[in-house]
C-alpha cells in the first residue's frame, strides 16, 4: 500500500452498520494482525493522504492529496445477462420485473424501488471492457499516465476500482476530479468546440482528423465507425429525416474516402447540415463512453476497499490485478480466497451462480451441500443461511 | 535563452516572487513606508485602491517602475486592512483584469517565466495548428485544473479541450485568461489566513487612507445589500442550519420549508446547482422539477419582484423556528441574521453569538 501510514482506515464488523474509522497503521504487518483478530466484514482505506489521518475531526486531519480514483461498478451498467439474475420490485405498489430497475414504476410512477442483484460472468466482463476502454482509450493517450502509476483492484463484487496514483494529480479538488470524470463520460461534450464549423456562410464544412487525439480524433473516428455501419433506419431515428438518411447512405462510401484523407474532408456530410451532424455525432460516442460512478471520483476523502482484502458480501478476495493480467483475469474464480471444504446451505432464493468450478441454480427453498467459497457467497448475499 | 525579467516586468506582474524578492531588497517594513518621502508609493497605493473600488481600470504606470512594484503590496495591504471582503474582491478583479490584458500581449518567453514564478506552473510553447485551430501553449492538467472549474462556459471545460499526454493546449489569451484568474483567486485566498484576518493598517496611515475610508463606508451601503457571494458556512442561522441537515438525512420538507432554504441560498449568493445538491438526496427527489423550481425562484432575482425567504414570525407559525439563540432575539429575518453573523466572521470576531449551539 502506497504510504499506508498517511492513510485512514476503517472497519465495519459482521452485523454492524457503523464503521469503525479513523484508524492509522504505520505498517502492513500491524494491520494484517489486527484483521486476524478483529475479523471485520469489509476494509476500507482513504483514498486520501493525510499528516493526522486517525484524527477524527475531519477538518483537523491535514489533507495533503488523494488518489484519483475511478468505479466501474456492473449494476450501473446496462446489460443483456441483468434480465436472467436481476429482480426489482417497487415499494409503494408492489410491481415486479426482471432486469434493469427502471427509472419510476411503470404501474404508479413512484420512485421507491427496491432491486436484487446479482452478478455473472457476462456483466464481470462487460465491467472488465470499461477498465480497459478507461485506462487505453482515456487515461493513458490522453492523461497520460503511466502503467506504473495504475493499481487495478477487483471490487470484489459487482466490478473494478481503478487508482491513479500519479503524483502530479494527487493535489487535484473535487472540481477538478468531477471534470476528469466528465471528460470520460463525455459530460458536457460539444462537437463543435473538436473542430466541426462551415467556414464563411456557404463555405466547406471543416471538422477534426480521425488521426488527432484526444476527443478531436475519438469523435472524428466514432463518426467514421457509426456511418460505416449504419442503417438508413437507424440513421433516420436519429436525424429525424428519411431523406437526408438516404442520400447519406448512398453516398456512404465517397463520404468515408473523404473522412480518412489527409486533411480529412468532410464535404460530404455538409448536406446532412451542423445540427444533424451533432446528432450523428451524439450517437456515435455512445459506446466509448466510460461507464463509471462519478460520485467516487469526485470524492476527494473517499474510503475505498481495501486491495486483496476479503469483501464481506460475497467472501471474494478484492483482488489486485496487473494490467497484463487483467484480460485473463476471471473474478469469480481467480478472486476465491476459500479454495477447500463444502458447506451445507439452505438457500432462499437465487439465480444460477458460479463460483470456481462449481455451478447451482436457479433455486428456490432448497437445502445443499456446496463448495465452500460458493456456500460463503450465497450466505454473504443474504440468498442463504448455514445449515450444521 | 531565459530572457531575465526587467524591473518593468516586475512593475507589470508585482505578484511575481522575484518582485516581493526585490521590495525585500529594499529593507523597508510596512511602518516604514509611511515616512514623508515614500509619499510618492502610498498615494500610489491609495489610488490602486480607490480605483478598484470605483470599477475604473487599473492602468500600469511605466515611468515610475520603482514606485509600481512598492505600491502594490501597499496596496494589497489597505485593501486587506479595510475588512470588508467586497472591498478585496473588487481589487483582486481590478488586479487580474490589469494582468489579462497584459499577458495576452506578452512575450512567449516571459509569459512562461511569469506563469512558473507566480504560480509554479509549467508552459511549453507550441506551434501547432489542427485544422484550422491554433494552440501557442501546452499546460499540465492538474495546473488547468486549478482554475479552469471556475469559468462555467462550456469552451473550458475539460472535455471540450484538446489534450494530449496529460497536457491541455491552448491560446495565448486563454494561458493570459488562467493565469489572471489565478492572481485574483490568490488575493482572495489570502484573506481567509489567520495573519491577514487579523492584520491592522498602522496608524500612521490613516491620513492617507481618510478619504478612500469614507468611499468604503458609502459604497458600503450599497454593497451590503449584495451579501457575500457564496454560502459563509458558520453564518447560518438555527432555522436554515436544521432545514440542511434534514435535507442530508434525506428527510422530506414541507413546501414552506422547502421555499424558505431555496429563497435563502440564492438570496445569499448560492447558485442553482448548489442549491440542487441540497435536495439530492431526498426520496422522491425529481431532478427536474426540482431545477425547474430553484431556476424560477432564482430568475425572479434582478428583476422587480425578489423572492425572499419569510421572515421569523411566518417561520415561527409554520413551525420552522428550531428556538432562538442570543442573536436572533436582534433580528426578525433570517437574511439578516446571516448577514450580521458574516460581517462577523468576515471581521474576524471570535466572540460567538448566541447561547445555544444550533445543530
Amino acid at each position: 500500500m502506497e504510504d499506508l501510514g498517511h492513510r485512514e482506515l476503517a472497519f465495519l464488523q459482521f452485523g454492524e452498520h457503523m464503521m469503525i474509522r479513523h484508524i492509522r497503521f504505520m505498517d502492513e504487518v500491524s494491520l494484517r494482525d489486527h484483521l486476524i483478530h478483529e475479523t471485520p466484514a469489509h476494509v476500507y482505506y482513504s483514498s486520501a493522504y493525510y499528516k493526522e489521518p486517525q484524527a477524527p475531526d475531519m477538518n483537523k486531519k491535514g489533507w495533503c492529496g488523494a488518489d484519483l480514483v475511478f468505479d466501474v461498478d456492473a449494476d450501473h451498467i446496462p446489460t443483456m445477462c441483468k434480465s436472467d439474475h436481476d429482480k426489482w420490485k417497487c415499494l409503494e405498489c408492489g410491481t415486479e420485473g426482471a432486469g434493469f430497475p427502471p427509472e419510476s414504476c411503470p404501474s404508479c410512477g413512484k420512485k421507491r424501488i427496491e432491486t436484487t442483484t446479482w452478478v455473472c460472468e457476462k456483466c464481470l466482463d462487460v465491467t472488465k471492457n470499461e477498465v480497459f476502454k478507461l485506462l487505453d482509450e482515456y487515461l493513458i493517450p490522453d492523461f497520460g499516465i503511466s502503467l506504473n502509476d495504475v493499481e487495478i483492484c477487483f471490487s470484489g463484487h459487482r466490478g473494478y476500482h481503478l487508482h491513479i496514483l500519479t503524483e502530479s494529480l494527487r493535489g487535484l479538488a473535487s472540481d477538478g476530479r468531477r471534470e476528469v470524470a466528465d471528460y470520460v463520460r463525455g459530460v458536457g461534450l460539444d462537437q463543435k468546440l473538436h473542430g466541426f464549423m462551415v467556414l464563411n456562410r456557404n463555405g466547406p464544412l471543416i471538422g477534426p482528423d480521425i488521426r488527432d487525439g484526444g476527443w478531436r480524433g475519438r469523435i472524428a473516428r466514432s463518426i467514421y465507425t457509426y456511418i460505416s455501419r449504419c442503417s438508413v433506419e437507424d440513421l433516420k431515428t436519429v436525424i429525424g429525416s428519411g431523406s437526408a438518411a438516404d442520400t447519406l447512405c448512398r453516398n456512404k462510401d465517397r463520404i468515408l474516402g473523404g473522412i480518412t484523407k489527409s486533411p480529412p474532408s468532410w464535404v460530404g456530410l455538409r448536406g446532412v447540415g451542423i445540427e444533424r451532424l451533432n446528432r450523428i455525432a451524439r450517437a456515435s460516442v455512445k459506446d466509448i463512453l466510460c461507464n463509471i460512478d462519478e460520485r467516487v471520483t469526485l470524492d476527494i476523502k473517499r474510503l475505498i476497499r481495501y486491495p486483496n482484502s476479503l469483501h464481506g458480501k460475497s467472501g471474494l478476495k478484492a483482488s489486485r490485478i496487473t494490467y497484463n493480467d487483467l484480460e485473463s483475469f476471471e473474478p469469480l474464480s481467480d478472486a476465491v480466497a476459500f479454495k477447500d471444504g463444502e458447506i451445507k446451505v439452505y438457500v432462499r432464493e437465487a439465480p444460477r451462480v458460479r463460483i470456481g468450478d462449481h455451478e447451482i441454480g436457479p433455486l428456490k427453498e432448497a437445502e445443499v451441500v456446496v463448495p465452500k467459497a460458493l456456500g460463503l457467497y450465497l450466505v454473504c448475499k443474504g440468498a442463504a443461511e448455514p445449515r450444521a | 535563452m531565459r530572457e531575465m525579467l526587467a524591473r518593468e516586468d516586475l512593475a507589470k506582474y508585482p505578484f511575481l516572487r522575484k518582485a516581493s524578492s526585490f521590495i525585500g531588497g529594499y529593507g523597508l517594513t510596512l511602518k516604514d513606508l509611511a515616512a514623508p518621502e515614500y509619499s510618492g508609493i502610498v498615494k500610489r497605493a491609495v489610488e490602486r485602491v480607490r480605483d478598484s473600488i470605483e470599477g475604473r481600470k487599473i492602468v500600469t504606470d511605466w515611468k515610475d517602475p520603482e514606485t509600481e512594484i512598492l505600491a502594490y503590496p501597499l496596496a494589497l495591504a489597505f485593501a486587506y486592512g479595510l475588512k470588508a471582503g467586497w472591498v478585496i474582491r473588487r481589487f483582486a478583479t481590478a488586479e487580474s483584469k490589469r494582468c489579462y490584458e497584459l499577458l495576452k500581449m506578452e512575450d512567449g518567453q516571459k509569459l512562461i517565466e511569469v506563469a512558473e514564478d507566480g504560480f509554479g506552473w509549467k508552459l511549453e510553447p507550441i506551434e501547432m495548428n489542427v485544422e484550422g485551430k491554433r494552440f501557442d501553449f501546452m499546460l499540465g492538467v492538474t495546473e488547468y485544473l486549478e482554475v479552469a472549474p471556475q469559468f462555467h462556459s462550456a469552451n473550458w471545460k475539460l472535455v471540450n479541450r484538446y489534450i494530449l499526454r496529460g497536457r491541455v493546449h491552448l491560446k495565448q489569451s486563454e494561458v493570459a485568461r488562467l493565469l489572471s484568474e489565478s492572481v485574483k483567486n490568490k488575493i482572495v485566498k489570502r484573506a481567509m489566513e489567520e495573519e491577514v484576518r487579523k492584520f491592522e493598517v498602522p496608524e500612521a496611515f490613516g491620513p492617507y487612507l481618510e478619504e478612500v475610508m469614507r468611499l468604503v463606508e458609502k459604497k458600503r451601503k450599497f454593497y451590503d445589500d449584495e451579501a457575500p457571494v457564496g454560502l459563509v458556512e458558520e453564518a447560518k442561522p438555527p432555522c436554515i442550519m436544521a432545514m440542511i441537515s434534514d435535507l442530508a438525512a434525506g428527510k422530506s420538507l414541507s413546501h414552506m420549508a422547502r421555499f424558505t432554504i431555496t429563497t435563502f441560498m440564492i438570496n445569499v449568493g448560492e447558485n442553482v446547482d448548489n442549491v440542487l445538491r441540497l435536495f439530492s438526496k431526498v426520496a422522491d427527489f425529481d431532478e427536474e422539477k426540482a431545477r425547474y423550481q430553484i431556476e424560477h425562484i432564482a430568475g425572479r432575482i434582478g428583476s422587480k419582484t425578489k423572492y425572499a425567504p419569510p421572515k421569523c414570525d411566518v417561520l415561527k407559525s409554520y413551525g420552522l423556528c428550531v428556538g432562538a439563540n442570543a442573536l436572533c432575539e436582534r433580528v426578525r429575518h433570517p437574511l439578516q441574521y446571516y448577514k450580521i453573523r458574516a460581517r462577523e466572521i468576515a471581521r474576524g470576531a471570535a466572540k460567538a453569538q448566541g447561547g445555544r449551539k444550533a445543530a
